[in-house]
Formats: C-alpha cells, sequence, structure tokens
C-alpha cells in the first residue's frame, strides 16, 4: 500500500484503500495491545502502521465505510490516547462525517469551542473548528479563526493556503494573493502554489477594472511561467498560460507601443509582456498541452486532461472561424 | 632471521565458558534493560505556550522572507519587511514584553530548563550507574584474565586495545584479556541492540553521545539563556539589508529558450 499523499488521492485509490480496511485491520489486531513489545515475539512498532491507520480512517471517511473508519479510530485512541492533539482532530472528523444534520454539526462545534477554551495551543482541533465553519457556511468567521491562527503560527503553509481559498470564494483577490505569497515564501519552489497564485491573478483580472488588466495578466502568465519552469510538463501550469496568453492576445492582437513601454517602466514592477513574446508562449503552450494530452497515463487526473482537450478544442474552433 | 616463535598458553578451556561468556551476555542485557529504563524514564516533552510558540515562529518568518525573498514581487516584499522589521524593533511578538532589555535570567532558576536538564541527567545516570557496577565486577572478578587468541595477526599498535589489564609487554597482541572483552562489547554492541530493539534505541552509549554532540536538533530555535529580543534585532537588521530580487523577471524568456 501506497503512502503517498492523501490530497492527490484518486477516488478509485481511495476507494480501493478502503476497501483494504478489514484486512489490514486483521492483520495487525495484536499490534497496539502491549506499550512495550518483547523483542523477538512481536514486530517492532513502528511510525508507518500508525500512519497508515490514520490514511485508512481518512480514505474510509471519503468513501463511507463509517464502521471501518470507526475501528481505525478506535486503535488510534487505543494507542495515542483520547487527549493525544492530533487523535483529536480525528476524532472531531470522524464526529463530522457521521453528523446527521446541521444540529450534530453544532453540537460537534460547541465541543471544539470547549477543547480550544481549555487548550489553545490545540492546532489540529482549531483547524478542524475552522474547516467546520467553513461547511457551514459561516466564511467570515471562518476567515477570523484563521487570521487568528496565523498570528500565531505565520508560517502554517496549510492555514495560510485556506485563507487564500476563503478570500477567493468572497472575491477577496488582493487578500488570497498575499496568502499566496506568504506560502511562496515559506515554500518558495511549489510549482502548484506558482500556478494556483496564476490562477488567482487571472481571475483577478477578468473581474478587475480595465487599467490593471495588463499588468495583472503579464504577472499571471510570469507564475505560470514560472510553475512549468520547475516543473516540466505540468499540466496546470500550462492549460493557465495558455488561457492567459490567449486573453491577452484577444484584447490587444497588435499592440506596437509594448516594446516602447519596456524601457520606461522602473519602478520595480515588472513591464508588460511584448506581443511577440505572448505569441510564442501561446504557441509552445498549446504545443505542450497538445503533447501532453496524447501522451497522458492513468497518474494524471482525468477531469484536469477533459478540460485540456476541452481547451485545446475551443481554441481550434476559434482559429477555423 | 629467526622464525617468529609461536606462543602458546595453556588455559583452562573454562576460561572461555565462564569469562567469555558471561561478559557478552551481562552486557547484553543491561544493553536491553538500560533501554527499557530510558523508556520509562523520559518525561513527555512539554508543550510550547502560545506566546514562545508565536515568538519562536514570527522570527522564523522573517527568516524565510530573507532567505525566499526572490519568489514574491518587490512591492510585496517592501511591504512585508516594512511591517516586519518595524514589528521586530518594538518587541510586538516578544513572548513577555516587559523582561526586554533585562539581561537573560540564570538559566538555572528557568523552571522549563531546569526539567530539560533533569531529563539530561536521567540519561546520562542511566548509562553511568550500570558501566561503573559492571566494570567494578568485572575488575573484582576476571582482572588479569586471559581469555582468548584471536585467529588472526594484528600489529603491536592493539596492545593496550586488546591487553589492558595485563601488564606483559612479551605477550602476543592476538591474545585478548577480559577487561578488553569488556571494553570490545561497550563499543561494539550497537548492531546487535539494533537487531534486538529496532532502531531508535536507548541501549548504546555511543548513540546518546553522537546525540549530545549536537543537540538542538530537536530542542527548537531557541536555547534557554538566548536572549529573544536579541535575536529580533539582528533580524531586523539582516532584513533590511536585503536585496531584492524577483524570481519572474525574464522568466519568459528562460522559459522560450
Amino acid at each position: 500500500m501506497s503512502l503517498s499523499s492523501l490530497l492527490r488521492q484518486s477516488n478509485a485509490e481511495a476507494l480501493s484503500l478502503s476497501q483494504q480496511t478489514a484486512q489490514y485491520l486483521r492483520k495487525h489486531a495484536s499490534t497496539g495491545i502491549s506499550t512495550i513489545h518483547i523483542p523477538f515475539l512481536s514486530y517492532p512498532e513502528s511510525t508507518d502502521v500508525w500512519l497508515m491507520y490514520e490514511k485508512l480512517l481518512l480514505s474510509c471517511l471519503r468513501t463511507g465505510d463509517d464502521k471501518a473508519a470507526f475501528n481505525c479510530l478506535e486503535k488510534l485512541i487505543d494507542r495515542f490516547g483520547a487527549t493525544n492533539e492530533r487523535v483529536m482532530g480525528l476524532r472531531g472528523l470522524y464526529q463530522e462525517a457521521v453528523a446527521k444534520d446541521d444540529a450534530a454539526l453544532e453540537r460537534v462545534l460547541q465541543e471544539y469551542d470547549e477543547v480550544l477554551a481549555e487548550d489553545t495551543v490545540n492546532t489540529p482541533v482549531a483547524k478542524r473548528r475552522i474547516a467546520l465553519l467553513r461547511s457551514l457556511s459561516r466564511t467570515t468567521e471562518a476567515i477570523d479563526a484563521l487570521t487568528e491562527l496565523l498570528e500565531s503560527s505565520p508560517t502554517d503553509i496549510e492555514a495560510w493556503t485556506e485563507l487564500s481559498d476563503l478570500y477567493l470564494s468572497q472575491n477577496l483577490f488582493p487578500q488570497a494573493v498575499f496568502c499566496l505569497e506568504e506560502v511562496l515564501l515559506v515554500a518558495p519552489n511549489a510549482w502548484n502554489i506558482h500556478a494556483q497564485l496564476g490562477e488567482v491573478l487571472y481571475i483577478s483580472a477578468m473581474n478587475g477594472n480595465e487599467s490593471s488588466e495588463g499588468r495583472s495578466l503579464a504577472e499571471a502568465a510570469r507564475r505560470f511561467c514560472r510553475s512549468v519552469e520547475l516543473c516540466d510538463d505540468y499540466l496546470r501550469g500550462y492549460y493557465g498560460l495558455k488561457l492567459t496568453s490567449d486573453r491577452m492576445l484577444s484584447t490587444n492582437p497588435n499592440d506596437t507601443r509594448s516594446t516602447g513601454q519596456v524601457a520606461t517602466v522602473d519602478n520595480g514592477e515588472l513591464p508588460v509582456l511584448p506581443t511577440a513574446v505572448v505569441r510564442r508562449l501561446n504557441e509552445q503552450a498549446t504545443f505542450k498541452l497538445a503533447e501532453i494530452t496524447r501522451t497522458s497515463n492513468s497518474s494524471c487526473n482525468v477531469a484536469d486532461i477533459n478540460a485540456a482537450k476541452d481547451l485545446l478544442n475551443r481554441s481550434t474552433q476559434r482559429k477555423q472561424r | 632471521m629467526a622464525v617468529p616463535m609461536v606462543q602458546s598458553i595453556h588455559r583452562d578451556p573454562a576460561l572461555f565458558y565462564w569469562i567469555l561468556f558471561p561478559i557478552s551476555i551481562v552486557m547484553i542485557l543491561t544493553g536491553v534493560l538500560r533501554h527499557y529504563a530510558t523508556v520509562l524514564l523520559q518525561t513527555t516533552p512539554k508543550k510550547q505556550e502560545l506566546p514562545a510558540l508565536r515568538e519562536q515562529r514570527s522570527l522564523l518568518r522573517g527568516i524565510n522572507l530573507r532567505s525566499n525573498s526572490s519568489a514574491i514581487p518587490s512591492t510585496a516584499f517592501a511591504s512585508r519587511r516594512q511591517y516586519l522589521v518595524s514589528a521586530y524593533k518594538d518587541g510586538t511578538f516578544l513572548k513577555d514584553p516587559e523582561n526586554r532589555g533585562k539581561p537573560a535570567g540564570n538559566p538555572m532558576t528557568d523552571p522549563a530548563a531546569m526539567e530539560g536538564m533533569m531529563g539530561m541527567m536521567k540519561g546520562n545516570m542511566a548509562m553511568m550507574i550500570p558501566q561503573t557496577l559492571i566494570m567494578g565486577w568485572i575488575n573484582a572478578f576476571f582482572a588479569g584474565f586471559v581469555i582468548m587468541k584471536l585467529p588472526f595477526p594484528l600489529t603491536i599498535r592493539f596492545k593496550s586495545m586488546l591487553q589492558s589489564g595485563v601488564a606483559t609487554r612479551d605477550l602476543d597482541v592476538r591474545w585478548v584479556s577480559s577487561l578488553s572483552w569488556y571494553f570490545l562489547n561497550l563499543f561494539g554492541l550497537q548492531s546487535v541492540f539494533i537487531f534486538i530493539l529496532g532502531n531508535d534505541n536507548a541501549a548504546n552509549q555511543m548513540a546518546q553521545q553522537m546525540s549530545q554532540m549536537n543537540p538542538g536538533a530537536g530542542a527548537g530555535m531557541f536555547q534557554p539563556g538566548q536572549d529573544a529580543d536579541k535575536m529580533f534585532q539582528s533580524e531586523a537588521e539582516n532584513l533590511e539589508v536585503v536585496e531584492h530580487e524577483y524570481i519572474l523577471k525574464g522568466v519568459e524568456d528562460r522559459l522560450l529558450a
């Protein structure tokens, strides 16, 4: 069984993982009963086993196998105790999953509040509380709680990404950009974050006023460039690059003043991309997208591939017309 | 040249069974026992309070901003720098702002530091007491025994290693004394312990000495007795002199090249 990140797991993987749960639980029935193991008689305890339980728990919840999830949770509670921060977070997740209606969710929320009143540093529970607020669609409260969390731990990438997502859902683009920049400061080579920042910039350019659109688009295009520079054949990066450059070409197809503008801009901002460069970027993105969709294997997300194919079809239709 | 004379010592074969094996077995057993004693003596690491956490992570944020500044545009960098530098200079992130400027207290009076030291003491004690006892036992019972002969020749340099406790100049280096066997066991049983107890055992003292060589790997950034305010001030100075270079500059040319 692979221990790859859960976020990258496809639905099929999650399902197959959760179907193995019963088997896994039977196989490892003996581990975790004694806290001190006897040499030669039992396997030495390894952290992998417990990580596996955690992953199984999450996969089971995702596929709706609540009973197996409960078994995994019980194992974890047996081993680490109910007061362990991480276990508390997982337990909360389970309770949220089995909650029938909003009233039950409110009760879970109250429990979180009680836990946090006693122990203010309990990050897993604080994060669960924020996620729960969000799923109860109390977005402003979630944003407040997240900013409070980030005030005390400003290097938490997960929280910054979530906050950026929340801001984006409220159409607060500069704030979302700020949060993603904060993520990049911790992980400067995260190509997916570069692409995500490019997406946010692109969306803000679409929804913003005319004057700043060109600048935002150029910035977005550069972000996508950076993401594919860091990761060859990164589908999302090329998709965004194609989308952005299409837009730039359609807004000013024959922009002649751009060459003169390059020299004048000198206040630290990067110049707007010259049209020739945009055209070449567009060509390369189209080429690469076609190549990726042609040679795609099962490891890629099917939805992403289809979206890319769709984009390519649309652009060829437009050209034919 | 004279043919090297082969030394032969008539030993009671019982020496082998009653000294060599007991020493080895006792060494292994003490290792296992020590491992469990250390596990039982361990105190759970104390949780950090929120202000302390904030202090550490805020400093880390400044360091991140300094080292990864190229990832963000220069305007974003400038505003962040301005905010962090002024906050650092005002001591906004300090754990206890009223203690600012006072000299750092004696680490002995800090209960948190005291606890850490107690933990270290316990570990060292669990190491030292059994070693002293066993060495005393071997010295009392088996001092001066020559217990085995190595099947391969060695140079004279090994004499001090293999024949401690036997003060004879002319004895061949291949003979091993009981005290030396103890030392060989003491330093050489690490792989046996890994086999029995798993990788992260506390049985061998060598591993512990290694970890004492580079402390602070798990202890967090702040050593007890270090002044957080001074660290903030120096970080503010570092931030002020950073020259900003934007990584997206010319990225399109790099990609098209």
